[in-house]
């Protein structure tokens, strides 16, 4: 199979690699461009570790082939909060030990930050849909709520302290 | 896994879509949201040289809704798109039951309502990895000439196990498909073959553009009930969609009942508008239907759960649906 140059942009990077046509984007991902923060959990696309933000909305990168994700907006965990500065969805996975092994974190902290960007306020019944897709072996859940919570608060702050400034 | 070599083929308008398609013939496989084409890639359950990537064809991504043409909606839409469409639940409510059940948030926010309504269908001794099946030799569908459901037999039994299907089949809906010599219109019911090998009345050189529902459907009272181990992104191991109209007065006007995931195909429940339309309800109604359900349902050990339980579930489901639609107006608009 030949490879072809395909263009990705990823957490606001334009980059170029050459990759065959049926690699898949966490491969892409992990491989050519050494973002091993997206994980492959499963064999059978059914455990939401690989899930990355395609133009905001959570997909499966292991169902994804890297070449028909050209020119769309592509954030991996590694995309969420700035050089040397935590997301607050990230601090809560870390304060609120929503975290355990780790391997889930990336995938729960993609769907955490597309449903707090979408729906600031979420109810418990609206967190649980939004997380319903992702599987965890280790914490059984509660924790990982609470760390939702706790971004949540964050945010809330973070928005009231700003929000004088923006006025 | 990894996934066998193919090329992709990225067709600009429908006309191109198809003309690939006619061009590369049994070469050649549609993949939309690709939830369902990848893990089966993985698995060699197929190995076409050719993927025609249908999912950036925006003009197939339109959902619509008019007093006159009724419900349209385009083969790319995603099911997420179509959820989240404001009078979905209003109009269609077996329709949004049905599609929210379908996988988890993450395959919904891929996965095609094309891609579900062409679904392969699935069996425990099919979807396994190569080497898995190899040492079994294989079956009737693929690698092998016998089959592990019904050995001896010279038919398979894979089991249909899309969600949105048996909804669409309640509300009488109608296929629209593509090829190069133009359009055609088939009722879903003639859709599917009812054989695990051979699913779909779809030719290679065939696209799925669009599922019609008629007009007089919307503001149907609906529901549809799913057995599963989990209750998220597992797949259905039965399936009852329920859509019926009801006057002021209770009395049923006109009602379908159709399953999921317990034969080849998804199935209307033939004899259940006979049994209630005129009727009012009463729980050994409910009953009687939930009986003819589990004559048309015919599950097999396709699935990690027993015949027996999604029988009964099957009977268990259409009554349950039944005294939500009717008894409890759920779904009614
Ligand atoms: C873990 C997991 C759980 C799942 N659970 C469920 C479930 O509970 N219920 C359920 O219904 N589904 C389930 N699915 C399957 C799948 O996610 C959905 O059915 C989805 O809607 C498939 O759409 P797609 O666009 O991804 O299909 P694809 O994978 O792209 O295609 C599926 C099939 O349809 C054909 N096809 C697609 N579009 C067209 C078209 N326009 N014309 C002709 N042929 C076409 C393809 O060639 C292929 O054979 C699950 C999948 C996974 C990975
Ligand atoms: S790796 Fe499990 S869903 Fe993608
Ligand atoms: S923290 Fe280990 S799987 Fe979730």
């Amino acid at each position: 199979m030949n490879k072809e140059l395909t263009h990705l942009r990823v957490n606001g990077e334009e980059r170029e690699i050459a990759i065959t046509p049926n690699r898949l984007l966490l491969d892409a991902l992990r491989e050519d461009l050494g973002l091993t923060g997206s994980k492959r959990g499963c064999d059978d696309s059914s455990c939401g570790c690989c899930a990355v933000l395609i133009d905001g909305t959570p997909m499966l990168s292991c169902v994804a082939l890297a070449a028909s994700y050209e020119g769309r907006e592509i954030t991996t965990v590694e995309g969420l909060g700035g050089p040397g500065e935590l997301d607050p969805v990230q601090e809560g996975y870390a304060e609120m030990g929503g975290a355990q092994c780790g391997y889930c974190t990336p995938g729960f902290m993609i769907a955490t930050k597309a449903l707090l960007d979408r729906n600031p306020d979420p109810t418990m019944d609206e967190i649980r849909e939004a997380l319903s897709g992702n599987l965890c072996r280790c914490t059984g859940y509660m924790q990982i709520y609470e760390s939702v919570k706790y971004a949540i608060e964050k945010l809330r702050a973070k928005s009231a302290t700003q929000a004088p400034a923006t006025r | 896994m990894t996934l066998p070599a193919f090329r992709v083929l990225q067709p600009r308008t429908v006309e191109d879509a198809v003309r690939m398609l006619d061009e590369h013939r049994s070469d050649a496989m549609v993949i939309a949201g690709g939830t369902d084409v990848i893990p089966n890639l993985q698995m060699r359950l197929f190995t076409p040289r050719v993927l025609v990537d249908v999912k950036p064809l925006r003009e197939l991504a339109v959902i619509e809704f008019s007093a006159r043409q009724g419900l349209h909606i385009g083969a790319t839409a995603t099911l997420t798109h179509i959820l989240e469409t404001p009078w979905m639940r209003d109009k269609f409510a077996v329709l949004a039951s049905a599609i929210g059940t379908v996988a988890g948030p993450l395959q919904r926010n891929m996965g095609t309502i094309g891609g579900n309504l062409c679904l392969e269908t699935r069996c425990r001794w099919y979807n396994q990895s190569h080497f898995w099946r190899q040492s079994l030799g294989g079956c009737l569908k693929k690698d092998g000439d016998i089959c592990h459901v019904a050995p001896g037999g010279k038919f398979c039994w894979a089991a249909w196990s899309g969600d949105s299907a048996p909804a669409f089949l309640a509300l009488d809906a109608e296929l629209e498909i593509a090829s190069l010599s133009g359009t055609r219109r088939v009722p879903l019911r003639e859709f599917y073959k009812n054989d695990g090998m051979d699913r779909i009345a779809l030719a290679r050189n065939e696209l799925l553009t669009a599922v019609h529902v008629p007009a007089h459907m919307a503001g149907r009272r609906g529901v549809y009930q799913k057995l599963r181990v989990r209750d998220s992104i597992d797949y259905p191991l039965a399936g009852v969609a329920v859509a019926m109209e009801v006057d002021s007065a209770g009395i049923c006007k006109d009602a379908r009942v159709a399953l999921s995931a317990v034969n080849p195909a998804p199935m209307l429940v033939t004899q259940a508008g006979e049994s209630l339309i005129g009727r009012k309800w009463s729980l050994e109604l409910a009953e009687r239907v939930a009986h003819a359900a589990i004559q048309t349902g015919k599950p097999l050990t396709t699935s990690g759960s027993t015949p027996v339980y999604r029988r009964d579930m099957v009977r268990v489901f259409t009554r349950r649906a039944l005294e939500e639609t009717w008894k409890n107006g759920h779904g009614s608009a």
